[in-house]
């Protein structure tokens, strides 16, 4: 039992982090709720499937729900704003100065508004490649997709964010002109 | 975009594309200034996506590690068991009951329908024949219900041991769960930001001896790194999470090293699958001439002998 809980412990510290990164830029930048989801990921893990999967499952069975999770709070809180998690985000603690924190907080929103612009399935599959660094079979295996859709819908989702990243520089571009 | 090679490009940068196609692929975009760009684009991009930071504090993860494992205590996962237990011994007895009710029924039909034929034969008229059909089925029914009481009790001898053993555990896993819980805290992981940061310097250690030791192929021939970059890919987000908590509690020595192994740590984990060797040997002597791996050592070990105190 202890051997089990240290083998949960080991995975919850490697996969937490990464879970709750994903969340949230699955969700926004909602961070208070990307970590809340995260948590009762691993809470059914450990309740229900925990020691039932097979060696290696548990990390896409942790994305599996997780983003399900997601995707039931698109529907029930998609027109409700989130007040709440926008106060803890202001009043979360800041350890660099300023400037540093004001680039790095820019350069954040930047990405969560142009991943904001993709359809949700293909934001999945693109997070999924580009920070868990799953491959299209894994991706596959997570979204319950084929491997050719995994291709397609991350290829749109670069072609996609391409097109209005340069887009946005034109614009910046012009307005500083 | 209106080259053919542009979704082969995104497959190329993913590492997705067999040996033949890559070759293809690669000897394409020498020549074609529109994927070039695209890729140069899309490695951008993932640059971007992948140095997004968590805000995640150490304090909400362990506080998370904490309440999951203090769920298990309350064993709601055992508890569904034992009600599905309970449920999977009722439904059997009820099948049991059903199928030795119906055999004792269809035994003592079958004695009596041949007793109403005797009597029956000689009743010309179909609706007494039809009511005493029916009496039979009448009369009968108290016989199985006798018979089904006897069947019952040997059932409910059974079954009252079966509740026994069902309920028996019960209080036994309650009091199982109930001395375990001062036990427990003791297996799981100590939950301070120090004890982290040890044992992520420790963990760090291991992985850049290991990046450090493993052979080079010879000729800038590919290396395989994956297991190096994956497990450089869990350490990095905790490296920037741990980096955060050291500066905001104004722990330099611990800070600075953090900030030193960040960018080693993104570096393994950026790159590709089998990288050439130069990249490696590029990486490896950043690790040598910071001295990392003894930093790393010394200060797990003095963090260690602190949380000892």
């Amino acid at each position: 039992m202890a051997s089990e809980d240290e083998e949960f412990t080991m995975l919850f510290q490697d996969f937490y982090p990464s879970l709750c990164r994903f969340l949230e830029c699955l969700l926004g930048g909602r961070a208070p709720l990307a970590q809340d989801l995260a948590q009762e990921s691993f809470l059914q893990l450990h309740r229900t499937a925990w020691g039932t999967l097979p060696d290696g499952e548990a990390r896409f069975w942790l994305y599996r729900v997780a983003r399900n999770m997601a995707i039931n709070e698109f529907r029930k809180s998609n027109t409700r704003y989130r007040l709440f998690d926008r106060v803890v985000e202001a009043m979360r603690p800041r350890a660099r100065n300023p400037e540093q924190e004001y680039e790095t907080q820019e350069r954040q929103t930047l990405v969560l508004e142009m991943l904001q612009t993709l359809p949700e399935d293909q934001r999945t599959a693109l997070l999924l490649r580009e920070q868990e660094q799953l491959s299209y079979r894994e991706i596959g295996q997570v979204l319950n997709i084929s491997e050719s859709k995994v291709k397609v819908d991350i290829f749109r989702a670069r072609a996609a964010l391409r097109e209005r990243w340069s887009k946005r520089v034109k614009t910046v571009g012009a307005s500083a002109s | 975009m209106n080259c053919i090679f542009t979704e082969k490009v995104s497959s190329l940068i993913d590492g997705e594309l067999s040996q033949t196609e890559t070759r293809e692929v690669e000897r394409h975009l020498m020549s074609c200034v529109e994927c070039q760009e695209m890729r140069a684009d899309f490695l951008s991009l993932r640059t971007r996506i992948t140095n997004f930071e968590t805000s995640l504090q150490p304090t909400v993860q362990n506080r998370a590690l904490k309440k999951i494992l203090a769920t298990q205590r309350r064993a709601p996962a055992l508890g569904f068991q034992w009600s599905f237990g309970k449920a999977v011994a009722f439904a059997s007895l009820l099948i049991i009951a059903a199928i030795s009710g119906f055999v004792v029924y269809q035994g003592s039909k079958s004695t009596q329908t041949g007793s109403s034929v005797a009597v029956n034969t000689p009743t010309p008229v179909p609706s007494s024949t039809v009511q005493q059909h029916q009496r039979p089925q009448a009369d009968a029914s108290p016989a199985p219900k006798k018979e089904n009481e006897e069947t019952t009790q040997p059932r409910q001898t059974p079954s009252a041991p079966k509740r026994k053993i069902v309920r028996e555990p019960r209080p036994g896993e309650q009091f199982a769960a109930i001395p375990e819980p001062p036990a427990r805290p003791a297996d799981a992981r100590p939950a301070d930001a120090e004890t982290m940061t040890a044992m992520h310097f420790e963990k760090s250690e291991t992985l850049l001896r290991s990046f450090r030791n493993f052979r080079l192929n010879e000729a800038g021939s590919a290396t395989e790194v994956s297991y190096e970059r994956t497990r450089a890919q869990q350490l990095v987000y905790q490296n920037m999470m741990l980096r955060r908590e050291a500066d905001a509690r104004g722990d330099v020595q611990v800070a600075s090293l953090l900030e030193t192994l960040e960018p080693i740590l993104l570096d393994i984990s950026n790159l590709p699958d089998k990288p050439d060797t130069d990249a490696v040997r590029v990486i490896r002597e950043r690790v040598e001439r910071k001295n990392i791996v003894a930093l790393l050592k010394v200060n797990s070990i003095a963090l260690a002998r602190a949380n000892d105190d």
